[in-house]
């Protein structure tokens, strides 16, 4: 009789354990990412097939004079929503919370009505935006602000505010997802942190200043590198919403490529603009990682 | 007396039930018929949102596959984005996994002819059908060798609609229009509306003001030249024309951020606009939801041109075109076209048909609008078959955004569209 010693999964090598994740990820995530590399650097059209190697593609978009308002206007529109999307988060989640404590009533529904917005498809969202910011004399918002003497706003034919607008709408959309990440976070601190800030008669200002802010700057920090990709790839709104339009005022870089795959039905430029999404979208990561170094460690 | 309706009712189920099976959510035809058509059509007839639409097309390929016991049409749906689909369509079948029979659109046309994926139905179509369409449905459809690649079976064309409680009589020229429109603000409407949002509809209405003028996009080649000599000239005279009615206040500002019809639909419905250039379908659509009395009030006219005599206006529809090699399933798809779209579903729906005997055939096409349209063919051009199409509109579509938002005058606009174009081309 011999006897055999169990081992735990982890004292073994971890490839075994790894492999079927790697193979996944493999199959579903570089695959796709390697053949998106390789049509950049063909003449890969949507009639025709790559026939060899060419950088033509990627010299022709580099030099498409179209290439920096575009990317102008994804920074700006990444940068705002990033920032607004933090904000408007974090206030709601803490609402929430507040209210949950105060058990005052109707905090579940108000919790779900924002993440009902969560669930609304991309196109729905920019439809539903575009019906409320109708520019017609019986358009809803310009409507409502006209019953208090305001307005009206040229919500979506003015190149800037379509560019507001197209941050409203993605906003409206984006905010459950920072309010998910920071509810959880703020739920997690220990309660007993605020009975003492209590007894010691902090105020509601400081105690968010030395006690929420600190303890939820990890959450912050994931939450960042998340929406910021998410909105780098928004497109699916924006098509609705204006279609990129007046003009080009409205179109970020995921808009370009669509566009530049279905309108000149050019696959190696779309490609290399994937690329460069793909890029920007790592490197975000990459940069807010290492700005929040001493969080993660923390 | 129930028991005998009871048992009456138990013995026709298996008949009733089988006849509902004739035409599923996927498919025509019974599901053991030994051969099978995929058919990608689009959302605006059998699977219609509108009931009474997508029933009279169910009854009209019930009929068909019961005539054809031995088929099955499995259908796949397109989405309404038709630049996208288009094109996927396109690469699917490029790479043998599209579908043997679909609808394309006509501005797609030439796309699909010049890659080489679409299959003749000579058997189907004769040589007096080719005769009787349209000349510029004849020449998209046909190749050099005389095969039908394809069958435009609707075309559609854009028209001025006007309130004539606002604007009595049909404003001819683009000043009389101008005129019109900011004697319209006057009276405390909005003059005229059109598409200037970034879309096709935006590129495809305005496109009718250059040709009216005798300017072309592309050359027999299909390289692009509606940026230079002549070209250049008249595309500048379009563009001020739109400018002009924006600058001017006939046209509200809001344009730049219309992009589909049924905005008219609604302003013509709030009675807050005096005209509009639409689309000649949203006549039926008006009449369908307007009060009779608001609905007597709108007329529509041919597009104003720059003087009375320089007219034009684009035409669109849908085609349907084989994909497979198997001469028997090119055959059932053109069958489809002339049996189903071309005819009854073309009277049905009230389409404009492409050719002129279907006119006479269908008391559809009674009524006093459809002389209108008939006429307004006449000055019918179609946009051209050239690949560069699709990013030519782009480019016109944001030349016109920035135009008339004020964002680049028209001459910088159109140096930047050409450029942009020729790079297009160039990488073509």
């Amino acid at each position: 009789m011999t006897t055999t010693v169990e081992r735990a999964p982890n004292d073994g090598h971890p490839a075994p354990w790894l492999a079927p994740a790697v193979l996944v990820l493999a199959v579903f995530y570089a695959v796709p990412v390697l053949d998106v590399a390789r049509l950049a650097f063909s003449d890969a059209t949507l009639i025709e097939p790559a026939t060899g190697f060419s950088t033509q593609a990627l010299r022709a978009i580099l030099g498409n004079p179209a290439l920096p308002q575009v990317l102008g206007t994804t920074v700006l529109f990444v940068a705002v929503n990033v920032l607004a999307l933090q904000v408007a988060g974090l206030a709601i989640a803490l609402l929430i919370v507040r209210g949950e404590r105060r058990e005052l009533p109707g905090m579940a529904a108000f919790r779900t009505l924002v993440l009902a917005a969560w669930v609304v498809p991309g196109i729905a969202n920019g439809l539903i935006w575009q019906i409320l910011f109708d520019e017609a004399p019986y358009g809803t918002l310009n409507s409502l602000l006209g019953y208090a003497g305001l307005g009206p706003v040229a919500w979506l034919s003015d190149p800037q505010m379509a560019l507001v607008s197209a941050v409203i709408a993605n906003l409206w959309q984006g905010t459950a997802f920072s309010m998910i990440v920071f509810y959880a976070a703020r739920r997690g601190i220990d309660p007993t942190l605020y009975e003492v800030a209590d007894l010691d008669g902090a105020g509601p200002v400081r105690t968010f200043r030395s006690i929420t802010l600190p303890l939820m700057r990890r959450a912050i920090a994931v939450n960042t590198v998340l929406v910021s990709v998410q909105t780098l790839n928004t497109f699916d709104s924006i098509l609705a919403l204006t279609g990129g339009g007046p003009g080009r005022a409205t179109e970020v870089l995921s808009l370009f490529t669509f566009n530049t795959v279905f309108y000149n039905l050019d696959l190696a430029g779309g490609s290399v603009l994937a690329l460069m999404l793909f890029a920007l979208g790592m490197a975000l990561t990459l940069l807010i990682g290492w700005l929040n170094r001493g969080e993660a460690r923390a | 007396m129930t028991r005998p309706i009871l048992i009456a009712a138990l013995a026709l189920a298996p008949a009733m039930a089988n006849a509902q099976e004739l035409v599923t959510r996927n498919r025509v035809g019974l599901p053991d018929a030994p051969n099978t058509l995929t058919f990608r059509l689009t959302a605006y007839d059998l699977y219609s949102s509108d009931p009474a639409t997508s029933e009279a097309f169910e009854e009209m390929f019930r009929d068909f596959i019961e005539a054809r016991p031995d088929w099955k049409i499995e259908t796949q749906l397109q989405t309404g984005n038709i630049g996208q689909e288009q094109a996927r369509l396109l690469q699917q079948t490029r790479a043998g996994r599209g579908p043997d029979c679909a609808m394309i659109d006509s501005s797609q046309l030439a796309t699909f002819r010049d890659a080489g994926v679409l299959q003749p139905m000579n058997a189907v179509f004769s040589d007096e059908d080719v005769a009787d369409l349209f000349p510029y449905v004849r020449e998209a459809v046909t190749d050099e060798a005389g095969n039908v690649l394809a069958w435009w079976w609707f075309t559609d064309l854009r028209v001025l609609y006007r309130d004539t409680s606002v604007v009595p009589e049909a404003p001819q020229t683009w000043e009389d229009t101008r005129e019109a429109a900011l004697a319209a603000v006057e009276a405390g409407k909005e003059g005229i509306l059109f598409n200037g949002g970034r879309w096709e509809g935006t590129a495809f209405d305005w496109l009718g003001n250059f040709w009216a003028q005798g300017g072309r996009l592309v050359d027999d080649e299909g390289g692009p030249v509606f940026a230079e000599g002549e070209n250049r000239a008249k595309f500048l005279e379009a563009v001020a024309y739109y400018q002009d009615l924006v600058e001017s206040g006939a046209a509200p500002r809001r344009v730049t951020s219309i992009t589909d019809y049924d905005a008219f639909n609604a302003a013509a419905a709030a009675g807050t606009a005096a005209m509009f250039v639409g689309g000649n379908w949203q006549y039926g659509q008006m009449r369908n939801t307007l009060d009779p009395e608001a609905f007597e009030n709108w007329e529509v006219s041919e597009l104003p041109g720059p003087t009375a005599d320089q007219r034009a206006t684009g035409t669109g529809g849908w085609s349907i075109a084989a994909l497979s090699d198997d001469p028997e399933k090119a055959e059932l798809c053109g069958e489809i076209g002339k049996e189903i779209y071309a005819g009854p579903g073309n009277a049905f729906q009230g389409l404009l048909p492409t050719s002129e005997a279907t006119y006479d055939e269908y008391d559809a096409y009674d009524g006093p609008e459809f002389d209108l349209f008939a006429e307004a063919l006449q000055n019918g051009v179609a946009r051209p078959g050239a690949a560069i199409y699709p990013e030519i509109s782009n480019q016109i579509q944001i030349l016109l955004g920035n135009v008339l938002s004020g964002t680049s005058t028209p001459e910088e606009a159109l140096d930047a569209a050409a450029s942009a174009v020729q790079a297009a081309y160039d990488r073509q």
